[in-house]
């Protein structure tokens, strides 16, 4: 699962560029957030990823599931994605799981985030809090060293 | 063996790195790509990308507009931007309704949204969308023939606050800033600020035509997942350029607006499938003319008494006010996406001032030209999109609008019916076709310059379809765009005022456009149109444009060459006009940029047609000059 996750990332550089007509609603920069979001649950998490997402739409939903097995009950997740202002179930704050969110602001407050996905200057960005990322165990390669801020 | 596995360990973490930099990078270039708000059921639609627009350095909204298809980009008396239908010039015009997100521009009373909107700066404009054809159901607002949309930049996209400063020769120079902030509960805001100070004074006869304008924009977008809040709010105040004045060039003249609006929009229900939206729009309107030769203002002539209804001083202060509601739903059921909605404008037209001077001083209080002041709108629109499989979709529109005048105009009940099909047989080809029903009513502009002995207007008749191929490959991309339309009781300005054309209008269109994505990027365009009307030709009625841009190390570089045909009206021969545009960026880092762009460099403008004296003669005069622009900008 996990390799054919890293192959689904590879492959949306092999894309063609031109289209006739968009018939269907035009979702492939969510698709790349999605295969974003795999990339670090694949390294972050150990065995096969159950994603949650708070309050997920219908097209999150049709995207996500394309290469995760998405949970619809955050006890069930071992990776949480928080796109929206939702309060978390307390019994979901446990170190089973893993929380990410796209706010900037709300990693920087919240301690049970260890990383975000987010715009800033008009370029996205992503960063990993160091400390967070010692204390929920997770070993990231020395690659990604550039992503880690150290609060 | 150790080594290995250590070694493939190294590989495939330094893959992933690469892989999560790429995807960055691949996320960020689809984002710019600006297509996530298309919607091919609206018309044939042209998307300006927020790459197309930096790379191209298109500063101003009229930067685009001068290069569309189909249409004709001048100026009018009053030094203003108009847009006009190919082969036509119309000083201002309801074909063309704009957008920002979702609220409405166009002008209350004249339907141009140019005086106040026409030099729309883009420092904070994400994209714009021009769709041909009818997309007032979509929004429950006036219909219209072409919809210009401009989506602006979103908070949580930008979180940065950016600073452009710009100068043009004659001294016209702007700085704006734009700013913008997410928060940790998931509302964000984007404001906007800029000052424009341009120079644009020409020659007629050795006189000096002024055209000096001051602008200050303003712009508010707060938003969450659910509800959008716009504000807008732009101040003009400029020279009258060549005015009313019947020699061409007023003694003096000025005009002052100042434009706010408010539009709220919340949508509703899990999958937000139910949307309302309220807005507020306010306008204030100031109009001063004084001229020894006389003032040419059509709704006080008195044809048989012309020296003492001649107005050598004019001074004019109005209020416009719109307000409109929207409530729509949609609802999916098998392969039917449907739509109902209900919809409310009420607009009004308060003069509170209109005076005239004649040539024996006598002061004359003008007050309404017409008691029609008043216009009240309800719509109950209806729309179903069948998607018969991923090859085949059709579409069905209906609108039906109530319109409650005050004074003379009657009440009317009209109708718009809309009916198109997408067919893609193949990945890489598509055909797209829409027949169109629809109306465009006199605006209070059009029946306050209603020819005097026949003030009522009728609602204007338009019949048309269009049609559309495509053509992909992995690079290249070709379109062809076919129109035909029919208008009944098309409202024509004369020179002795406004009134509907007794017989049908017929119009033909043929668009055609080649696009390569070259490996790097780097994106070339020729597009090239042609249109039969079946009236005589007062403007360009072919015209086209090629245009390159690209993107190496640290450069971003553009050319483009906009061409017109020539035409002959009357005694007056305009020759073809070349605008020829280069620009190139340097970026110092990735925070600060240095731009220069030479625009018009040829010195061969459109040039609009104009009127000497009453009724007059017809003479050419250019719409713009030659010019460079140097600007900077920073992000912080």
């Amino acid at each position: 699962m996990r390799a054919l996750i890293l192959m689904l990332t590879l492959i949306s550089f092999a894309t063609s560029d031109q289209y006739t007509f968009l018939i269907n609603k035009y979702n492939k920069e969510m698709e790349l957030e999605a295969k974003i979001i795999a990339n670090i649950a694949t390294l972050a998490t150990k065995g096969e990823i159950k994603l949650f997402i708070p309050n997920i739409s219908k097209v999150e939903k049709k995207v996500y599931s394309k290469i995760f097995t998405l949970v619809d009950k955050c006890e069930k997740s071992n990776f949480v994605f928080v796109k929206k202002n939702i309060k978390i179930d307390p019994k979901c704050l446990n170190n089973k799981r893993l929380f990410f969110t796209n706010n900037y602001k709300k990693l920087l407050n919240k301690d049970i985030y260890f990383g975000a996905f987010f715009w800033s200057k008009s370029r996205p960005n992503i960063v990993f809090i160091k400390n967070r990322l010692r204390t929920k165990k997770i070993l990231l390669p020395k690659s990604y060293n550039k992503f880690i801020e150290d609060f | 063996m150790k080594k290995l596995i250590i070694f493939i360990f190294i590989f495939f973490n330094t893959l992933n790195a690469q892989n999560l930099d790429s995807l960055l990078k691949n996320y960020k270039e689809t984002s710019e790509k600006s297509l996530q708000t298309v919607d091919e059921n609206l018309g044939h639609v042209f998307v300006y990308s927020q790459k197309d627009i930096r790379l191209m350095q298109y500063t101003k909204l009229s930067d685009i507009l001068k290069e569309l298809p189909l249409i004709n980009f001048n100026h009018n008396r009053y030094g203003i931007p108009s847009l006009s239908l190919a082969g036509t010039k119309t000083t201002v015009s309801g074909f063309f309704r704009f957008f920002i997100n979702d609220h409405e521009i166009s002008s209350v009373h004249s339907q141009s949204p140019f005086l106040s909107w026409g030099n729309l700066p883009l420092d904070f404009v994400d994209y714009i969308e021009v769709y041909y054809g009818d997309s007032s159901f979509a929004l429950g607002n006036d219909t219209g023939i072409y919809f210009i949309r401009i989506y602006t930049k979103k908070a949580y996209k930008e979180n940065a606050s950016g600073l452009r400063v710009s100068a043009q020769k004659q001294g016209t120079n702007s700085q704006s800033i734009v700013h913008s902030q997410t928060f940790e509960n998931g509302w964000s805001y984007l404001t906007f600020l800029k000052n424009l100070d341009s120079n644009k004074d020409a020659n007629y006869k050795s006189e000096e035509l002024k055209n000096h304008s001051k602008r200050r924009y303003f712009y508010l977008d707060i938003n969450n997942d659910k509800t959008d809040i716009n504000i807008g709010y732009a101040d003009v105040k400029k020279d009258n350029f060549m005015g009313l004045s019947l020699d061409v060039v007023p003694n003096e003249g000025e005009i002052k607006s100042k434009d706010f609006f408010i539009d709220f929009t919340r949508k509703f229900l899990y999958d937000n499938s139910l949307k309302l939206s309220l807005s507020l729009d306010i306008n204030t309107r100031k109009y001063y003319e004084e001229n020894d030769e006389g003032i040419g203002l059509i709704p006080v002539l008195d044809l048989k008494n012309m020296g003492m209804t001649i107005p050598k001083k004019f001074k004019e202060d109005l209020t416009l006010k719109k307000f409109h509601a929207h409530l729509s739903k949609t609802h999916n059921y098998k392969n039917n996406s449907l739509l109902a909605g209900i919809n409310f404008s009420k607009k009004k037209y308060e003069v509170n001032n209109r005076k005239t001077v004649n040539f024996l001083n006598q002061t004359t209080n003008v007050g309404e030209y017409h008691d029609f002041d008043e216009e009240n709108i309800y719509s109950l629109l209806l729309q179903d999109k069948l998607k018969i499989n991923e090859k085949l979709s059709f579409v069905a529109n209906a609108k039906f609008d109530r319109y409650e005048r005050s004074g003379f105009l009657d009440d009317t009940s009209e109708e718009l019916y809309r009916i198109g099909a997408i067919f893609t047989p193949f990945d890489n080809f598509g055909l797209k076709a829409f027949y169109t029903k629809t109306f465009l009513p006199p605006s209070f502009y059009d029946v306050d310059s209603a020819r005097k002995d026949k003030p009522y207007l009728n609602t204007q008749k338009y019949n048309f379809y269009t049609l559309e191929g495509v053509y992909t490959t992995t690079n290249s991309k070709y379109r062809v765009k076919y129109s035909n339309v029919k208008i009944n009781d098309f409202i024509y300005f004369f020179p002795i005022g406004t009134m509907n054309i007794d017989h049908t209008i017929k119009s033909e269109g043929l668009i055609f456009n080649y696009e390569y994505l070259f490996e790097n990027n780097d994106k070339f365009e020729i597009s090239y149109y042609t249109t039969k009307l079946s009236e005589e030709l007062n403007n360009s009625n072919k015209g086209g444009y090629v245009k390159y841009m690209g993107k190496r190390d640290k450069w971003e570089y553009f050319a483009s060459l906009i061409y017109k045909n020539s035409y002959s009206y009357l005694d007056v021969d305009v020759d073809a006009s070349y605008d020829l545009n280069l620009g190139a960026t340097y970026y110092f880092s990735d925070d600060l940029s240095l731009s220069i762009k030479g625009i018009n460099i040829l010195d061969k403008s459109t040039e609009s047609l104009y009127k000497d004296g009453f009724p007059g003669d017809d003479f050419a005069f250019e719409d713009h000059g030659k010019n460079f622009n140097v600007s900077m900008k920073w992000v912080f």
